[in-house]
């Protein structure tokens, strides 16, 4: 018998599943990382902790990052990026993968080799968003759908920042964390969720909404309620990259956060983002585990499963949104900020941490499953094919095989994030509380933040 | 900011000092480990545990059910392995790189145990 834990070379297909058979969610990927020791994740709290109060104490009294402001213009790379053969280049790769993707779903076969799901899955939601990190907002360059909708609109003659009616303002956000909230539900919940008859599913009513939005509303549609567009750009403000009155320039992290403009739902966002990551280290942890297999009244209903891991996904983003909240809200303001404003003032503080935690949990899945889905990019129909030279690469497990490393890794994101996030709070907590209230208003914030980080690394811990 | 940036890499130094590893206590991984799996109607035992495995050590599942059905290791590729009703002895094999596998039984909707290489 060939060892389990390597990969095998004959195609091993999905057992048909029989109607009356209870189907199980377990999310994409084979074995899961190794819980984090505890002496690194004490380390990490301690650390965490000893920053936090280290910046609360020394760090600067008055606003240092000047947000749209700061930056230096870089011509060359500006000339590069911006010009019509790069642009045109990335408008087709983008395409290139919708018709990609639409030819394996649609004429692809039923199995876990199916490029569709690794491309869905890890790709699209792990290396965009990590993309971005280092290169700026990816998504919005490649979007298909942004494509479409422009080719449509130059097409009917009208401009592309206008549809039908404007995009109504106080919808905000809203429609991304409900489309990433439909995302991770698919991901973590649904029981078929792996399969590719779902997956391609999801696509085309993802693929549909963005195209009637766009002709409803406009281009501004996928800025507000794109999920890929909207986590793309989030990780874009940890990117080095920026923009000043249209042209291209470099600038701090830090400085890129202060440009996040606050609007509805982008609390939301960033709840649905850190509590379903949250979730997903938390449902493979041995109490949950247990808890559910020694459920007896679950048992025999197809229905139950998935209620329970819902009730507990919406559960894990609302513990976010309130500790968010109260983190916030429970700070001295005068009278000219609204208490009610200020999770969406800070909402850019806690994208550090977020990513720091996304980076942490789906690192591996990124790295050697993303491996998995080249080999796969090769044969979308499954049939032995090596179309762009991959199938028979090897993958090479670089952090699995290395655990001490790996919790190292992580424990560095998850810290390097709330570092990140601190600071960027003390400077808007400079910015918008009386001088009078900027140390002690600061406080339950830290105080949340810290209970964010601490509570990600106990997750990595016991997962 | 030059003082918040000592304290930074102090932090950041002893990180890394902790990383350099951590020696684990030995134990004998030239034994198999057998787990126990009991199928009986709807439930099955154990449900939910976590097992510590080495690399490279032996692993074989003693299985007494009721009725014959399938187990699925979730390895890449994922594993099923059939059993028989009475008692049946799996030859799991070794499991060559460190993580978390799930041991599930899909027909029941329930993971038996994990499985911690390391």
């Amino acid at each position: 018998m060939t060892a389990p834990g390597a990969v095998a070379s004959e195609v091993l297909s999905d057992p048909a599943r029989p109607a009356d058979t209870l189907v199980w969610a377990h999310g994409v990927g084979g074995a899961k990382d190794l819980p984090i020791p505890p002496e690194l994740a004490i380390l990490g709290a301690v650390a965490a902790m000893a920053v936090s109060f280290g910046v609360l104490a020394l760090a600067w009294r008055t606003p240092r990052f000047s947000g749209e402001s700061a930056g230096t213009p870089v011509p060359l790379v500006e000339r590069v990026v911006d010009s019509a053969v790069v642009r045109w280049a990335l408008r087709v790769i983008g395409l290139f993968f919708l018709v990609y993707l639409a030819f394996a779903a649609v004429f692809g076969q039923e199995l876990q080799l199916n490029p569709l799901i690794g491309i869905f899955y890890i790709w699209w939601w792990v290396g965009v968003p990590v993309a971005s990190v280092f290169l700026g907002p990816v998504w919005r360059a490649i979007s298909p759908a942004r494509t479409i909708n422009a080719g449509l609109t130059w097409l009917t003659g009208g401009g592309s920042g206008n549809g039908l009616f404007t995009y109504p303002a106080k919808l905000g956000y809203w429609p991304a964390a409900l489309g990433l909230l439909a995302f991770v539900w698919q991901e973590l919940v649904h029981p078929d969720g792996v399969a590719v008859h779902s997956v391609r599913l999801w696509c085309a009513v993802y693929l549909a909404i963005m195209l009637m939005g766009g002709l409803i509303f406009g281009s501004t549609f996928y800025k507000y309620a794109d999920p890929f567009e909207v986590l793309s750009e989030m990780a874009a403000k940890l990117s080095v990259w920026g923009r000043r009155e249209g042209r291209l320039v470099v600038r701090s992290p830090l400085a890129n956060l202060d440009t996040v403009e606050p609007a509805p739902g982008l609390v939301a966002v960033m709840c649905v983002l850190f509590g379903s990551t949250a979730f997903d280290s938390f449902s493979h942890s041995t109490p949950w585990v247990k808890l559910l297999a020694g459920a007896d009244w679950m048992s025999g209903r197809p229905w139950t499963l998935p209620f329970v891991n819902t009730v507990a996904l919406l559960g894990f983003c609302l513990v976010v949104a309130v500790v968010f909240a109260l983190g916030t809200m429970l700070t001295g303001v005068d009278e000219s900020v609204r208490r009610r404003d200020l999770p969406g003032q800070f909402a850019h503080t806690i994208v550090p941490i977020i990513v720091g935690y996304l980076v942490a949990h789906y690192l591996t899945l990124l790295v050697e499953q993303g491996q998995q889905t080249l080999i796969q990019f090769s044969d979308p129909l499954s049939d032995g094919s090596n179309l762009f030279g991959t199938a028979n690469l090897e993958i090479h497990y670089i952090l699995s095989d290395h655990p001490t490393f790996l919790a190292t890794i992580k424990v560095i994101a998850v810290v390097a994030g709330h570092v990140l996030g601190v600071i960027s709070s003390h400077d808007r907590a400079v910015r918008l509380l009386p001088a009078r209230h900027h140390l002690t208003g600061q406080i339950p914030l830290l105080v949340a933040m810290i209970c964010f980080t601490v509570g990600g690394l106990y997750l990595l811990f016991a997962s | 900011m030059r003082r918040l940036l000592a304290v930074l890499t102090v932090v950041g130094a002893l990180s890394l000092l902790a990383a350099c590893g951590s020696d684990e206590p030995e134990t004998d991984t030239s034994q198999p480990v057998t787990v126990e799996i009991e199928f009986s109607g709807d439930t099955v035992t154990p449900a939910g545990d976590r097992i510590r495995v080495a690399k490279g050590q032996e692993v074989e599942f003693e299985v007494k059910a009721d009725a014959p059905g399938e187990i699925h290791v979730h390895t890449t590729p994922d594993k099923t392995l059939p059993y028989d009703a009475g008692t049946t002895l799996i030859e799991v094999g070794t499991f060559d790189r460190p993580g978390v596998y799930s041991v599930e039984s899909h027909a029941l909707g329930k993971t038996i145990v994990q499985l911690e290489v390391s």
